[in-house]
């Protein structure tokens, strides 16, 4: 039998109507990626890249004007393949007169689990939540509600996670937390899907990156091939307006022309070196380094 | 369905905790002391009176507690971002709605007794004798109380609440008229005036409170009609607002 991977995005496009009627928006232009078992894949963007609508697509509350996804070879409708995912989304809220046992428990009702209370303590001792277990959710500060939603979202046990900037509310504290946790469900077989522009993260915890920029697929790969995959390097130059160092990254390949206009414009270049490449690097060269 | 069930407990008790429940049923148990302290010129009419204005009280009592309860809703879970946990993973739409009405519809049921033991408390102060008819006709407008509250979820779909109330008071104002009445709004075209008023639900038939003012008895029949009647409208209106939901992209 064919791998099957947990989550296959073939093709997909959307489109919105403009309010007024005429015509529609582009949000995500015939994107195709995937996340394999055990994976951790960070998908990286700007704001307003698509990230948002195709995790909404993936989840079905969106549809997707062209493309396939398939949960396990599966559709995102099927309510069986839904009970293995795990949803973090970007800004969560929930009934605000509950407490966030209360939650749980009317979750995992709904959800057919058959955990009990105690079960539900504990999660909220890992996501940090057992001091306000008794807390009416309208108390709780973002953050709070992020832990809150990885709760939900850990609940039964998933085996894909997919986080819309999960750790934007949070310290860094609260984010090594998170990011722990994170490794932590991966190491017990959880396939992961991060949305994050906390590139840190992404490079500190994932296996694979997938970029978007205006809505297309700028680049994708494991980390090792998007960070070693071409030479960088890094120019130091002396302003001429305000004279300090200016440090310009490019690849070899724009090098040289580079040089050769910073000489005709008389700018003294003060040293050239190979740079390390970051993630952050790559994501401001393939999506050129602005919003879109 | 157990999923259904336990969103319903949910919103039940999510409503109960709400203090805009407490504060139309305040209003109308009000309403409904004023109604008996207004004194009537005739003392022997004094409990057709109580009777007919204490229940057309209940009445409109159920239309504002379908609006207070139901027509913010979905709009507020859309907003708040409450829904997209629960629609993106344990719950499908139809759950979701489903849901959603039926612990409102409780909510609903529970005040709408409670205003009928209020009634009943009324009667008893004066004196008057309590009709046996009365938990029927409070049962009528409970039906219809969830045919209106199955019309405030089609409307909160795509109307924002402050519409949603104008809207579903015009249903309402519309479905007490009689053929007659629809048809003389615009006598030009009486063919297509009653092919609307057919088209268009028959709160009339809920309306029992003027025999039961007159002593008069209800057959059984009747009654089961007006309560088949009022549940499959409401299923109708749900399935409406069901292929509205169905149809959106929640952005």
């Amino acid at each position: 039998m064919a791998d099957v991977h947990p989550l296959q995005v073939m093709e997909l496009s959307k489109r919105f109507p403009r309010k007024r009627g005429l015509g529609s928006v582009q949000a995500v232009s015939s994107i195709s990626f995937d996340v394999r078992q055990g994976e951790i894949v960070g998908f990286i963007g700007h704001n307003g890249a698509g990230k948002t609508t195709t995790i909404k697509c993936i989840l079905g509350l969106l549809k997707a004007s062209e493309g396939k996804i398939s949960l396990w070879g599966s559709a995102p409708a099927d309510s069986d393949v839904r009970k293995r995912i795990g949803y973090i989304p970007e800004s969560p809220d929930y009934d605000d007169s509950f407490t966030p046992m209360e939650y749980l428990s009317m979750f995992a009702s709904m959800r057919g689990l058959s955990g009990k209370d105690t079960d539900w303590m504990k999660l909220l001792k890992r996501t940090g939540l057992a001091r306000w277990e008794t807390t009416r959710i309208r108390q709780f500060s973002k953050g709070m509600k992020q832990r809150m939603s990885l709760a939900v979202a850990l609940q039964s046990n998933p085996d894909l996670l997919i986080m819309d900037e999960p750790t934007g509310g949070l310290d860094p504290i609260a984010r090594k937390e998170f990011r722990d946790i994170i490794i932590e469900e991966n190491k017990r077989g959880t396939s992961v899907f991060l949305s994050s522009h906390i590139l840190s993260d992404v490079e500190t915890i994932c296996n694979r990156a997938v970029i978007l920029a205006g809505g297309k697929l700028v680049a994708e790969g494991s980390l090792k091939e998007l960070l070693g995959g071409e030479k960088l390097y890094r120019i130091t130059v002396i302003s001429r307006r305000t004279g300090e160092e200016v440090e310009e990254i490019m690849p070899e390949a724009d090098l040289q022309s580079r040089i050769d206009s910073l000489r005709k414009d008389n700018l003294p270049i003060v040293k050239v070196e190979m740079a390390l490449k970051s993630l952050e690097d790559v994501f401001l060269s393939a999506t050129g380094g602005e919003e879109q | 369905m157990k999923a259904v069930f336990t969103f319903s407990l949910m919103t039940l008790r999510m409503l109960f905790r709400r203090r805009t429940l407490w504060g139309i049923l305040l209003v109308i148990l009000l309403a409904l002391a004023g109604i008996a302290s207004v004194p009537s010129f005739d003392v022997s009419n004094q409990g057709r009176f109580i009777l007919d204005f204490g229940l057309f009280g209940i009445e409109v009592g159920a239309l504002l507690l379908a609006l207070g309860l139901a027509a913010n809703l979905y709009p507020r879970d859309r907003e708040t971002g409450t829904l997209m946990p629960l629609i993106a993973v344990p719950l499908s739409r139809w759950q979701y709605l489903l849901g959603r009405f039926f612990g409102a519809a409780l909510v609903q049921a529970a005040a709408l007794i409670v205003t009928c033991l209020g009634l009943m408390l009324i009667l008893l102060f004066h004196r008057l004798p309590i009709p046996g008819d009365l938990l029927p006709a409070t049962l009528l407008i409970i039906v219809e109380g969830w045919f209106l509250l199955s019309t405030v979820f089609f409307f909160s779909f795509f109307a924002s609440p402050p519409l949603n109330w104008p809207l579903t008071t015009m249903l309402f104002i519309v479905s007490q008229m009689s053929v007659s009445e629809f048809v003389s709004a615009m006598p030009s075209a009486p063919g297509l005036m009653r092919a609307v008023r057919l088209l268009l639900p028959h709160a009339d038939v809920f309306h029992i409170k003027d025999p039961i003012a007159h002593g008069f008895e209800i057959e059984p029949v009747y009654f089961l009609i007006a309560v088949f009647y009022g549940l499959c409208y409401s299923a109708f209106m749900l399935s409406l607002a069901l292929a509205v939901f169905r149809g959106r992209d929640l952005k």
